[in-house]
């Protein structure tokens, strides 16, 4: 006969059919359907509120930017920084205020001053353009069109001291602490 | 086809300006407000961070002074005080010289310099043969057909330097004008006179040692005009020099 003592192993449960198929624990396929559909409705819920909040901070105007030149740093609010000086003499209020009088006579003659010489050279300019015009008109049409290359206009101001000759300037290095705000 | 005979000839000239390196004196009642303003911002101000430092530093000595033998720090710790970076700055500053104000060329009044004056504008003047005369000029081209004004007035001031001048135009159209007649001698009447206009252009580049100026050539204030410009042609050029 050919009945051979064969070592089958042994099934745990009648709904594994093979030993090779993910053993997933029994009963898997008759889970509830009622917890999947709450849940993904619950999570559906969820994510719609997210995006509503989204929605209102970005419709939300923009902060403002802190002007940190206008906010004076509290250490500098302190009573014992208060510069402590004599009180000013009556001499010195009647000079300060006659002082302020002549400068403002000063003043108003170098602005006018400097009015009356702009408005020579416009008038000057102007005769300047007549005559061109009953000389030729194409000159002076020439003459009228914009210089492109004029502006922008660029110069170094003048400074105190005329710039010394093979001056050396100290080497240094400049770390810029400027706070940035985003958006 | 021919071009109309024109009764009166055509200049270009070239007002070329050096700009002041240097700033202007200041008047007296801009220096006694300068001085009132400082005055004013002081008595305004609070201490700052080093002024507090030397106060209360200037406490301590005191303290210790009165006390007999007051010994807050360890011995042993120098100490830098707020006087001795003061006086340490003082040194530093001491030691720097600047350029002068006045240069040698002021002190010898050398006219041809451009490091003359150096506060005020400065401009060219050029010797030119007008006519039978020798006559102090701002640098004059005659126009030629075919080309702008303003280009006359470029290739004026390519003559006297050459190319390697580096100025800036102000814009196409002309500042001033000067129009004279031919003495009666020369008039004719296709040739009644001359008319000079003029254009300004500032100096771009510092040294001019590239440059070979041709003829006697002058840089002058706007005070010193006078002495080598004729009074009608001063008197329009004046017009539009600003001071």
């Amino acid at each position: 006969s050919s009945w051979l003592p064969q070592t089958v192993p042994f099934r745990g449960s009648h709904w594994q059919t093979s030993l090779l198929v993910f053993r997933a624990s029994l009963p898997m396929r008759a889970q509830p359907k009622k917890k999947k559909k709450v849940d993904v409705k619950r999570e559906q819920a969820q994510k719609d509120r997210m995006k509503k909040k989204i929605k209102k901070l970005e419709k939300a105007a923009p902060e403002m930017v802190p002007i940190e030149d206008f906010a004076t740093p509290l250490k500098y609010s302190d009573s014992n920084r208060v510069r402590s000086l004599p009180p000013l003499s009556f001499e010195e209020t009647e000079r300060r205020v006659l002082l302020m009088k002549k400068w403002c006579l000063f003043k108003q003659k170098q602005d006018k001053a400097e009015k009356k010489a702009i408005q020579t050279l416009v008038e000057a300019q102007q005769e300047a353009l007549k005559e061109l015009r009953l000389e030729s008109e194409e000159l002076y049409q020439a003459a009228i069109r914009r210089d492109e290359g004029l502006l922008p206009f660029e110069r170094d101001g003048p400074n105190y001291t005329p710039p010394l000759p093979g001056y050396d300037p100290p080497e240094g290095k400049c770390v810029d602490i400027t706070k940035v705000y985003t958006q | 086809t021919a071009a109309a005979p024109r009764p009166w000839r055509l200049f270009g000239a070239m007002c070329l300006l050096r700009l002041p390196r240097i700033t202007q004196p200041l008047e007296k009642e801009e220096e006694e407000m300068a001085a009132l303003m400082g005055q004013i911002e002081l008595e305004r101000s609070h201490y700052s961070d080093h002024e507090m430092r030397k106060l209360e530093e200037e406490e301590q000595l005191r303290r210790r002074k009165e006390s007999t033998y007051d010994d807050d720090e360890a011995p042993g710790k120098t100490v830098i005080m707020a006087q001795d970076l003061e006086d340490k700055w003082e040194q530093k500053l001491l030691q720097f010289k600047a350029a002068p104000r006045i240069t040698d060329a002021d002190k010898n009044n050398n006219r041809t310099s451009l490091d003359r004056r150096l506060d005020s504008n400065l401009m060219l003047l050029v010797k030119q043969k007008i006519g039978n005369q020798e006559l102090w000029l701002l640098p004059q081209a005659e126009w030629q057909p075919g080309e702008t004004l303003r280009s006359t007035a470029e290739r004026a001031m390519a003559t006297f330097f050459g190319d390697h001048i580096q100025a800036k135009i102000l814009g196409n159209a002309p500042y001033g004008i000067y129009k004279y007649k031919f003495p009666r001698a020369i008039r004719t009447e296709n040739n009644v006179g001359a008319k000079i206009f003029f254009f300004k252009a500032f100096l771009q580049s510092g040294d001019l040692s590239q440059a070979e100026l041709k003829e006697d050539y002058l840089w002058v204030a706007k005070d010193e005009l006078g002495d080598y410009l004729k009074l009608e042609y001063l008197k329009k050029v004046n017009r539009f020099l600003l001071d």
